[in-house]
């Protein structure tokens, strides 16, 4: 059993499904991927920004070499496309030099593109080279004046990582497993020191090995089995996204800005285009007090807009399209925490998880899963493994030819009911009934994109709701924006004029 | 391969723009006219738009949005027009190729001999003006809630509050009080109200709701749905003065922000847009830098009246027939540019001083006592006065050819507002 259904809980149970069908996944929210797997900036990371000899940044290089094989048969789309870092006056903090601008210039240009290199080396990073000036405007001509080399990282990669969420989750119960949304463990059964099972709010579920992988709330979840002894610190990231029209025309690839021998929480972020191609900057860092604080504040806006006005100047601040935040879950020593429990046998905690998370998802998954066959997990790969996940081909991904295939199919693939993101009436069928259901708005957003365009829903939404409803037998006002409370109408309106009197 | 349809005139969009450029394009002599809508009935926003107030230029007198677009959709009824609903121009290429696409009949190929681009426009978003906060349920666009009530009887929510005093805002503030909502306030970023003083007037201080000029809202509350706003006042900078910040409870928060002309597919055709207007740079005809590519309404700018609306998309129904008649070479432009306390005005070329034309403008600010004037290579061609000009209604000024007294040569053309008083 598997608590918590963002990335690092469906890697976990897709990678058990090799073995054994018997996995079941709980999460608390109305569909997977929809805490901190969601809201975070896609980025397969190479590992360098992660300091030696963590196990982070170990399995964050392994992971990213997994990745291809990974998202095999999923589906999902993984690019490879790059990282390209550049070296700006202030990729040294003042104190280093500040008094000799030639030295410091000297350093800048000679030595910290080498000891990136040599950081790479250390890690384990292949291919990374140095860049000159003229080759970083080559690459990327919005990027400063002011930069002075560049590393590249070609091991750097994109992906959706609610798309990647939804596939793992899919193919994992095409291979046996079984999800539980709108299901929140309240409590874990342990008795004469084994695990037993678990409490959710919607009755007990016994299981001989829980896996921990509750992100943000892990922290909570070890305590209820008494596995615990850390402390999960939310940490809050903001993003803009942009419209992709000005993106494109903006960066080609993702730049971020090297930035030597200062304390960092997180990777410092950059800027980066989003698989589908829209410009994200981001993500900020700042601690909070509530694991659900996914708002974004006034400060957070300015603050990513001074940071990267910098490292991309003049970039189209007019054609912002979305804000989020994410919460990270690292734990105090920032490490991840990969390990069964020695005081209640059978619970294992995958907990502290934050950026790289992502990138480390197959390495931690291959990890979990040998910890698991310790603890009695089969360890012969099973026959009826089914390797591909069927995947519903969207609209707007097809050219012109497979566009006229899909309407000949199913004619309301005809019926463009999205036009920012080009998406139709049978994408959204599909997307309600796929493997892992969309029930809501926010869930057939992530996986056709319906409303995640430039007009956000002004011209889709009331289409959407009123499909949602249509195929699952509810009234339209029942339909949410992200499941529980998050209802989109108060009634019909003569009702309401009745009720009030 | 199917057979490319090869019309005279394909309109984009079958709103009042759209209705009125296809009929226009009939009645001068297109006998293949086709229409291109993608919702599934005629009119655009207007069937939404129940209050009244639509009408009183164009025909004397106050009807209804779906009363005015009837007049329109019954007297296209009376013409050949071909109109597709349910249909969704996917791309047009510099060259007129249209590819659409609908249920019935797939992916079509439409390669006119002109278009009009009616597409109209969309309402900025809550991310746009990057309001902060979180991301629950019950932060709808002004717009969108009109649709929500007035055709599918939803309602949005119990207790709103409203962000921005465009029209659409103003009036959605009666709808939903009517509807036995209750509105805690409405809030505008400026010193004056986005919307025309009618609305004002009519939808607000008739109904007791609070206007609260110079203020904004600065941090939504709720994760699943919306529970209140926080909102402060903003200084000269229009920045928020944390002391006069304070949180009001609320279900519903919504948006009257702004409109943006729809011009994806303008820009995809190789149109050249006004960064000002938002959409294509036009001539008299409302003719666009691409050749045969005329664009109308909403597209070329936010109009205040509908009737505006119809008026330049019967200038740019005309044009596209005329186009397809004559398709030789166009004469050179002269130059519209904004004078004094002129924000921009539409068209933004003349090719054509031979014919009777108007001039579209809002003001930057509030005047009182003025005189409009147009004037070409600094001369005044018409002069009109007007006791008080507002920065969110759209002033109109019409010249026929004998303004220009015969000048041979006419220089740039520029339009102002100036003091009047004596």
């Amino acid at each position: 059993m598997v608590i918590g259904g963002g990335v690092i809980g469906c890697s976990i149970a897709r990678e058990v499904t090799r073995y054994t069908p018997d996995v079941v996944i709980l999460e608390k929210e109305a569909d997977v991927a929809d805490g901190t797997s969601k809201a975070n900036n896609a980025e397969v990371h190479s590992g360098i920004g992660e300091k030696h000899g963590t196990l982070k940044q170990k399995l964050n290089v392994r992971g990213n070499r997994m990745y291809e094989e990974f998202v095999k048969g999923l589906g999902v789309d993984f690019k490879r496309q790059g990282l390209l870092i550049v070296i700006t006056p202030r990729s040294l903090p003042d104190r280093v030099t500040g008094r000799l601008p030639a030295l410091r210039r000297q350093l800048l240009k000679e030595l910290v593109p080498r000891l990136i290199l040599l950081s790479g080396k250390r890690k384990g990073i292949p291919g990374q080279r140095i860049v000159g000036r003229e080759e970083i405007f080559r690459m990327e001509p919005n990027v400063t004046r002011e930069a002075i080399v560049g590393v590249h990282d070609p091991t750097y990669g994109l992906v959706s990582p609610y798309k990647l969420t939804i596939a793992l989750a899919e193919h994992a119960i095409i291979n046996g497993a079984k999800v539980f949304l709108d299901t929140e463990v309240t409590g874990v059964n342990v008795e004469g020191g084994r695990v037993k099972g678990v409490v959710t709010d919607r009755g007990e579920i016994s299981a001989p090995i829980v896996v921990n992988a509750a992100g943000v709330f892990a922290d909570d979840v070890a305590d209820m089995a008494g596995a615990g002894g850390f402390k999960i610190h939310p940490r809050k990231g903001a993003t803009l996204i942009f419209d992709k029209e000005t993106t494109t025309e903006y960066v080609r690839g993702s730049v971020a800005e090297a930035k030597l021998f200062v304390k960092k929480k997180s990777k410092g972020g950059g800027g980066m285009p989003t698989i589908e191609g829209n410009l994200q900057l981001g993500p900020t860092a700042i601690e909070v007090d509530d694991k659900n604080d996914t708002s974004i504040s006034a400060g957070e806006i300015e603050e990513i807009f001074e940071r990267f006005h910098y490292l991309l100047p003049d970039f189209p601040r007019r054609s912002v399209i979305a804000a989020f935040s994410g919460v990270r879950a690292p734990t105090t020593d920032e490490d991840f925490i990969i390990g069964p429990s020695d005081t209640a046998h059978g619970f294992v905690n995958v907990a502290g998880m934050q950026s790289p998370g992502l990138a480390s998802a197959p390495a931690v998954a291959q990890m979990v899963l040998e910890i698991l066959q310790d603890l009695g997990v089969p360890s012969e790969p099973r026959p009826g493994f089914d390797p591909v996940r069927p995947t519903p081909a969207l609209f707007a991904d097809q050219d012109r030819k497979g566009r006229e295939r899909l309407i000949k199919e199913d004619r309301r693939h005809g019926h463009v009911i999205c036009r920012c993101e080009q998406v139709t009436e049978a994408d959204v069928v599909n997307a309600i009934h796929g493997i892992v259901p969309a029930t809501n708005m926010d869930a057939v957003k992530r996986r056709t994109r319906a409303g995640m365009g430039r007009c956000h829903g002004g011209f889709c939404g009331n289409r959407v709701a009123a499909i949602i409803a249509r195929e699952l037998w509810m009234p339209v006002t029942a339909v949410t924006k992200d499941g529980g409370g998050s209802r989109l109408f108060a009634g019909e309106t003569k009702h309401f004029l009745e009720e009030i009197g | 391969m199917k057979k490319i349809r090869r019309p005279d005139v394909a309109v984009i969009g079958a709103g009042p723009a759209g209705l009125a450029a296809a009929i226009a394009a009939y009645r001068a002599g297109m006998e293949d006219v086709m229409l291109i809508e993608r919702d599934m009935e005629l009119g655009g926003i207007l069937p939404q738009c129940i209050h009244d107030g639509f009408g009183s230029i164009v025909f004397k007198e106050a009807l209804t949005g779906p009363q005015y677009a009837q007049r329109y959709i019954d007297e296209l009824g009376g013409t050949d027009v071909e109109a597709k609903l349910n249909t969704l121009v996917l791309d047009i290429s510099p060259k007129r190729r249209i590819t659409a696409v609908n249920a019935r009949e797939g992916i079509i190929d439409i390669q006119p001999k002109a278009i009009v681009l009616a597409m109209g426009c969309r309402e900025r978003t809550r991310h746009q003006i990057l309001l902060p906060g979180y991301r629950p349920a019950g932060v709808v666009n002004a717009g969108l809630a009109q649709r929500y009530i007035n055709i599918e009887g939803l309602m949005p929510g119990r207790k709103m509050v409203i962000l921005g005093s465009g029209d659409i805002g103003l009036i959605m503030a009666r709808r939903v009080t009517l509807e036995g909502a209750e509105v805690a306030g409405v809030f505008e970023l400026m010193d004056h109200p986005g919307g025309i003083t009618r609305n004002v007037v009519q939808c607000l201080h008739d109904f007791d709701i609070p206007l609260h000029l110079s203020h904004t809202v600065t941090f939504i509350h709720g994760k699943k749905r919306v529970e209140g706003v926080s909102v402060a006042e903003v200084d000269s900078e229009f920045k928020p003065i944390k002391d006069t910040e304070r949180f009001v409870p609320c279900d519903t928060l919504m948006l009257s922000v702004g409109l943006i002309p729809e011009n994806e597919i303008s820009k995809k055709a190789g149109v050249e847009l006004d960064p000002v207007t938002g959409g294509p740079v036009v001539d008299e005809r409302m003719g666009t830098s691409v050749p045969g590519m005329f664009s109308a309404g909403n597209v070329v700018n936010v109009f205040d009246l509908v009737d505006y609306v119809s008026r330049s998309a019967e200038d740019a129904g005309e044009g596209a027939a005329e186009y397809v008649r004559k398709p030789g070479r166009r004469k050179k432009p002269i130059r519209v540019v904004p004078g004094e306390n002129v924000k921009y005005v539409v068209p933004q070329l003349v090719r054509d001083t031979g014919r009777d034309m108007s001039f579209y403008f809002r003001v930057e600010r509030p005047q009182r006592s003025v005189a409009i004037q147009v004037l070409a290579g600094g001369e005044v061609l018409t002069r009109r006065k007007a006791k008080m000009v507002l920065p969110p209604e759209m002033i109109k000024a019409d010249i026929s050819p004998g303004d220009f007294g015969g000048r041979g040569k006419v220089g740039p053309i520029s339009v102002e507002v100036v003091s009047d008083e004596e």
